[in-house]
């Protein structure tokens, strides 16, 4: 029993370090984009807020995991 | 910076937890109902002038229980009691809020088959829907009687709303969906959009309660473009699912599993992703606001009111975020529906150079 919370809190950890080193990743590439043509920066921005989205999501799957290991 | 922020919450909630317990015995009146706020209950909270206890519903054994509150069910009804209550011949007994009611058969104990109370959620789902009706269509009647459309917008509530409804148009749907079909898939945009905006900042407001924090609420909106995705895919997208083209048999066998869980993982992410945003809101600031009954219990209540105002601060400022969260949130939601849409009604047929 301990251990499943024990696993909980270490995979949410783990989930949020993915999450932050993805998102992170996408703010460097999309500000090295807007900074080298400002004129695309709404094209960038767009699509920079969907890749996030997408990470955002994978990284809820492995909270939900957690959270399901925390009730248990 | 969710994430980060999620992460905090884990170990919080935990404390926050710990000290509710330990000083459940000295403040039983003025203790917070922590877990009442965050989950779905069965009644209205306006602290401090009182609550309002919703009506409850209950469908069991061929017919329906209608009860004015939740109270008057556990004193009045013959059917039904509370879990804690049931066996005990005194009803007056313990102080039990009521979000941690549970409602049993009186008879053996066991749950009824259906509940279909009214909630709390559900008051404030319906407040946002009325909302979206009560703005959108007047709006919807000036623009066809020509004003908007051929003059200029008149006063501050059209002028508002065009600025979104115009983001949404040409910004979300043409640019996902593509110039032939946008027009078609534009109103569902809107109406997805402003519902859930409405509905996250009504969790902004006193006393109000965020229908999104609720995973049945984004699950039946992410089952609405979930259908909208499938009834209007072209022929393509179901040729993409079934049988990829371009690629050797066996790949063909081994992709089908693929994509068809990628079409069900697309709306399980919506729907989790809009609930886990909302609801971590409301815990994060409970968290921080536990943080001071976490000093107070650690160093006594003078270094508690010492620090106070660091986390009502901290406080303020998350509030600030919920406020940005709320609008990307469904900005997110819409351009992602927008953009499933748009990758299952797009035509390839006039570029097949794969």
């Amino acid at each position: 029993m301990e251990l499943a919370y024990l696993a909980a809190g270490i995979g949410a950890g783990i989930t949020t370090l993915g999450a932050g080193i993805g998102i992170g990743i996408i703010g460097k590439s999309a500000m090295e984009g807007s900074a080298r043509q400002p004129e695309a920066s709404g094209d960038i921005r767009t699509s920079m807020l969907i890749s996030a989205a997408f990470i955002e999501g994978v990284a809820l799957f492995g909270q939900v995991v957690c959270i399901v290991l925390a009730l248990k | 910076m969710k994430f980060f922020l999620i992460g905090i919450l884990y170990t919080l909630l935990l404390l926050t937890g710990f000290v509710n317990e330990s000083k459940a015995g000295e403040a039983e009146e003025n203790r917070v109902d922590l877990i009442g706020k965050v989950v779905d209950h069965y009644y209205l909270d306006f602290k401090p002038a009182g609550t309002i206890e919703l009506p409850r519903i209950i469908y069991d054994r061929g017919s329906f229980h209608f009860y004015a509150s939740t109270t008057r069910l556990i004193n009045k009804s013959e059917h039904f009691t509370d879990a804690h209550y049931f066996g005990s011949t005194d009803m007056q007994e313990g102080n039990l809020k009521p979000s941690s009611y549970i409602i049993v058969r009186t008879e053996d104990g066991t749950a009824p088959q259906l509940d279909l109370s009214i909630t709390s959620h559900l008051v404030f789902f319906w407040l946002a829907g009325a909302l979206v009706f009560i703005i959108f269509i007047p709006l919807s009647r000036k623009y066809q009687a020509g004003t908007g459309s051929e003059t200029e917008p008149k006063g501050a509530l059209q002028n508002m709303f065009e600025v979104l409804v115009l983001f949404i148009r040409d910004e979300i749907a043409l640019q996902n969906i593509g110039p032939k079909k946008y027009l078609f898939f534009t109103p569902y945009l809107l109406t997805v959009f402003f519902f859930i905006l409405f509905m996250n900042f009504f969790g902004l407001m006193p006393w109000g309660v965020s229908s999104t924090a609720d995973i049945s609420v984004t699950a039946v909106l992410a089952l609405f473009t979930f259908l909208a995705t499938q009834i209007f895919a072209s022929k393509d997208h179901w040729k993409h699912i079934f049988w990829f083209p371009g690629v050797p048999v066996p790949i063909k066998f081994m992709l089908m599993p693929v994509e068809l869980m990628g079409l069900l993982t697309k709306p399980f992410a919506l729907c989790i992703r809009l609930f886990a945003n909302m609801a971590s809101g409301k815990i994060l600031i409970f968290s921080i606001l536990g943080t001071i009954f976490i000093f107070s219990d650690l160093f006594g209540p003078g270094v508690a009111y010492g620090t106070s105002w660091i986390w009502v601060l901290l406080t303020l400022f998350v509030y600030l975020i919920k406020a940005l969260v709320s609008f990307i949130q469904a900005y997110v939601f819409t351009i992602l529906s927008a953009l499933f849409i748009g990758l299952a009604v797009a035509d390839h047929s006039e570029e097949h150079a794969h």
